[in-house]
């Protein structure tokens, strides 16, 4: 038996080894998505079976005799031993956000091997560790949080400083993500009238829920569900109404002040009537979209369009601009590694786990699932001919107004396409146009639809119902967004109002309503600020705001991974240090570079500042595009980004070198190595409550 | 097909724990309350304060 055990464990080491090695080698001719699917599935598998289960054993020496918070503060509710499937499942919905999908889109502008080898090595040796550490960690400590930890373990300074940095990052990626939905809706009457049907969606079903069937969740869900896709349907009426398609066809800016408004109403309103609905609603649909893409890219099993590496890894990419080091790595953060998954980590799961054991299946395990989303994605967006892909992804400012110009432009680049072909695509799509459609989304819903499409008895129907997919996934993409959107703008209110209670009280209150409403505001004024920007950029806003973003991410996980650090350092001095140490350099190295060079690039495209002085020169020499006004906002924003970054780079600084004190103290014996652990109490458990 | 049972329960498991049904009915042992609407509005505006204050991920 265990002679078969090793045999099966070699040959599934054997299987992700070949195939990691034959897309990376043999990568002249096209390679078939199944080449992906099996060599990340099988370096999860061996991953998770002997680094995952090393790290349990000898490093954080999981118990299963010692009593979780889940038993010894059980209360029926919070706190509460839960199935380990259940709670992985739980957890993984809480994890997976829209960023492991447009990450990986964005990214297949270098190729589709960069940003795969990325995703699998990152989750493998990076994201899954932190996520399991950090688990572990809080689970240790009754379910604290990562900012208490931060402060408990490593001192005040470096607690501070990640809220602080928790906060701002929020606010980047709200704007980020609102960004995205913009660009996807902008110009489309069919997927601005789904969306827009899923707010009335959501305030019945909070009405339903709370008073003519309180409790049905699941049968509230399914009712909703069915009335999501009444919406696409819907939609595509409304898009081929004359009298109808003008109301849903809006700009990019419109839509923008509509998503602000729609924040603070959303962050102000009770949470029963639509943020609860909502989530609800979003959880399901998302679970169930990812499961059916899995399904169907096992049954379409389609072949990758784009090359292995293109011509834009030399850093002239026209999504965004950079090489491939650093900004691969920052673009796909939350599929690889990601530093909001610590706030999860630390958040609702450690207390429900029921045994110390489940922490690896459930930290490490679903990080490996989420990885696997973002393996799907990269999927999607590469099985989309390369032409397509630029044409959707450029923005106009690089590609030229008119179809014909952006189709010879694309083409120069050697990925030949044509004004026609996208125009019958639009035409398939229920679009009006699918050139500088940035952001990812309208790329990546498209290739869903094509597996979707192909996947399904209708996909005879082709090009019939690929309009009903491609919209079918928008509204999945933007539902979440959007459940992100609103969620995130009233947690970003709760950490303001903890931070400014310090300065003046009676703003901490969350009861006090001018606090609240003038708190709400300000969150919504700092993320809807960056939207705007991003809207006006000439170059798409994502160009600039998705790496101000990735930076932000990824500087959480390194944050993460120092109070990581630190435990491992009390637990067993040096001698396991390099299991967090070895991601925490490679983040730090990654992201300083990419925010020096965000900061400080002399090339307009990448550098802030060398982009600001672009825009000054052309000012003051009378050859600035657009009015005086617009050219002087653009300039402040760019200032502004820069300062950002640096404020970012600042935060994590101090938090790296507070962390430093505190290992070399305790590494040369003149600080205390007391973890804050709380005492040990063996568990009563029995196992049929597991 | 006994696995295959075994694994639609633990589907049906994870939903209502997504849905909140399985800690609605938590409570409702723990308090020894019956099920009612009031009830029901009671555990849904503690458990949605609680978790309105935890970031969501991206």
């Amino acid at each position: 038996m265990k002679l078969l055990r090793t045999f099966f464990w070699a040959a599934v080491a054997f299987a992700a080894a070949a195939c990691l090695g034959g897309i990376a080698l043999f990568h002249g001719e096209r390679v078939n998505s199944v080449w992906l699917v099996v060599a990340a599935g099988c370096a999860y598998a061996a991953g998770y079976r002997f680094y995952g289960k090393f790290i349990a054993a000898r490093v954080l020496a999981l118990n299963d005799l010692r009593a979780t918070p889940a038993e010894r503060l059980r209360n029926g509710q919070d706190f509460e031993p839960t199935n380990k499937w259940i709670l992985f499942g739980h957890h993984f919905a809480a994890i997976a956000g829209p960023g492991p999908l447009v990450g990986p889109v964005l990214a297949a502008q270098f190729g589709y091997l960069p940003g795969t080898l990325w995703i699998v090595i990152g989750a493998v040796l990076g994201g899954a560790v932190q996520d399991f550490i950090i688990l572990f960690a809080s689970m240790r400590r009754d379910g604290k949080s990562l900012g208490q930890m931060a402060r408990e373990e490593i001192g005040k300074a470096g607690g501070f400083a990640a809220l602080v940095t928790v906060l701002l990052i929020m606010v980047i990626m709200l704007a980020v993500m609102a960004l995205v939905v913009v660009n996807a809706l902008r110009g489309s009457p069919w997927g601005t009238f789904t969306i827009a049907a899923t707010m009335p969606i959501a305030v019945f079903m909070g009405v339903y829920l709370r008073y003519w069937r309180p409790g049905k969740v699941l049968e509230c869900s399914a009712i909703g569900s069915a009335l999501l896709i009444a919406a696409i349907f819907g939609g595509r009426a409304v898009a081929v109404s004359p009298s109808l398609a003008p109301w849903f066809t809006l700009s990019a800016m419109v839509l923008a002040w509509a998503l602000i408004v729609y924040g603070f109403l959303a962050s102000a309103l009770p949470v029963w009537l639509l943020l609860a609905p909502r989530g609800y609603l979003s959880t399901f649909v998302k679970l169930g979209v990812i499961l059916m893409l899995a399904v169907g890219i096992l049954l379409v099993r389609p072949q990758l369009q784009l090359p292995a590496f293109t011509r834009f890894v030399d850093g002239t990419g026209p999504i965004f601009a950079g090489k491939i080091f650093p900004f691969c790595f920052i673009t796909i953060a939350c599929g690889a590694v990601s530093g909001f998954h610590s706030l999860i980590a630390s958040g609702t799961t450690p207390k429900m786990i029921a045994r110390e054991g489940h922490a690896l299946p459930v930290g490490y395990g679903a990080m490996l699932a989420e990885s696997f989303v973002a393996i799907m994605a990269m999927i999607a967006a590469c099985t989309l001919q390369p032409g397509v892909y630029f044409a959707v992804n450029a923005p106009a400012g690089v590609l030229g107004a008119a179809p014909e110009a952006a189709a010879a432009t694309i083409s120069s680049w050697g990925f030949p396409v044509s004004a026609a072909g996208m125009a019958d695509l639009a035409r398939d799509a229920g679009e009006q146009t699918l050139f500088a459609r940035t952001g990812g989304a309208p790329s990546l819903a498209l290739g869903m639809a094509r597996i979707f499409a192909g996947g399904t008895p209708f996909g005879a129907g082709g090009r019939a119902v690929i309009g009903f997919w491609y919209h079918f996934a928008i509204m999945f993409e933007a539902l979440f967004i959007l459940t992100l959107i609103d969620a995130g703008t009233r947690v970003g209110r709760f950490m303001l109002q903890d931070l400014m209670g310090h300065a003046w009280e009676p703003l901490g209150r969350t009861s006090w309503m001018p606090g609240v409403i003038g708190v709400s505001a300000a969150i919504v004024a700092a993320w809807g600020f960056l939207l705007i920007q991003g809207v006006r950029d000439p170059l798409g806003g994502i160009n600039s705001l998705w790496p101000l973003f990735g930076i932000a991410n990824q500087l959480l996980a390194a944050i993460a991974l120092c109070l990581a650090t630190t435990i491992l350092i009390k637990m067993h001095g040096l001698k396991y240090v390099w299991i967090t140490c070895a991601p925490l350099g490679w983040l730090v190295t990654v992201t300083f570079t990419a925010a020096w060079q965000k900061i400080f690039s002399p090339t307009p495209a990448i550098g802030f500042l060398a982009q600001a002085a672009q825009l000054d020169a052309s000012l003051r020499a009378g050859t600035a595009i657009g009015p005086d006004g617009t050219v002087h906002t653009l300039i402040l924003n760019a200032r502004l980004d820069a300062v950002v970054c640096g404020i970012l780079l600042l935060l994590v600084t101090a938090i790296l070198l507070d962390s430093l004190r505190v290992w070399v103290g305790i590494l040369r014996g003149v600080r205390e190595a007391r973890l804050r652990e709380s005492p040990f109490v063996a568990s009563r458990l029995r196992a049929e409550e597991l | 097909m006994r696995q295959l049972r075994r694994l639609g329960k633990l589907a049906w498991a994870l939903l209502r724990e997504l849905a909140d049904e399985s800690a609605y009915q938590r409570r409702l042992e723990a308090t020894g309350r019956p099920d009612s609407a009031e009830e029901w509005r009671r555990f849904t505006e503690e458990r949605y304060q609680a978790r309105s204050t935890q970031p969501k991920c991206c």
